[in-house]
């Protein structure tokens, strides 16, 4: 029963990463919500293959690995975009202006 | 023994939603305005197509498929850093 929560959870989280990339206004803002989907929708789902699986133990074992190269791999990949798209000559358009906040 | 039907566990249905917003995010990767953002949006489809892969070859019991699932991470990895590493060198302008 774990698996399929944890299944229906890592979906969701699947389809908030992708309406955020269409809707959001920044290359920045995008990668947050890339990443955000990518690392934990995928760990979550890949967890919970490992949980439903009726395989031996180095089938769940392999996909665990699996899970653990995706939380390496892609924080470092999202770390170098952005790198790139500022050298790139991209400049954020959100800026968090919390004075303006409270002083309209 | 493998199922015909690979829509009877929910994770069948799994792989019906990853297919469905990789569809919604190749808007992102046709139409995107700067280059970062096609590079986004390719290797977050990859790691979408990783994900059905794993689910994939659990659901019909063949399992040296999970492999496969590992190298295309790593080419995923590669690309993104090739790719990042081309960003950097564009915007210095030579």
């Amino acid at each position: 029963m774990i698996e399929y929560l944890l299944l229906a959870f890592g979906e969701v989280i699947m389809i908030f990463g992708a309406l955020g990339i269409i809707r959001f206004p920044d290359v920045y803002t995008r990668l947050h919500a890339a990443t955000k989907c990518d690392t934990g929708g995928a760990m979550t789902i890949l967890l919970a293959l490992a949980l439903y699986t009726d395989a031996s133990v180095f089938i769940k074992l392999k996909l665990l690995v699996l899970a653990f190269l995706i939380a390496l791999i892609n924080p470092m990949i999202s770390h170098a975009i952005a790198k790139g798209a500022y050298k790139y000559g991209i400049k954020p358009k959100v800026v968090v202006d919390m004075y303006a906040w409270d002083n309209p | 023994m493998v199922e015909e039907n690979l829509l009877v566990t929910p994770f069948g249905w799994g792989v019906l939603v990853l297919i469905f917003t990789s569809i919604l995010l190749t808007y992102r990767v046709l139409f995107g305005p700067t280059l970062p953002d096609r590079i986004v949006g390719l290797n977050t489809i990859t790691t979408k197509v990783v994900i059905m892969i794993a689910i994939l070859s659990v659901i019909s019991k063949q399992y040296f498929l999970i492999d496969l699932a590992v190298v295309l991470l790593m080419v995923n990895a590669v690309g993104g850093l090739i790719l990042s590493k081309y960003l950097e060198r564009r915007g210095r302008g030579d």
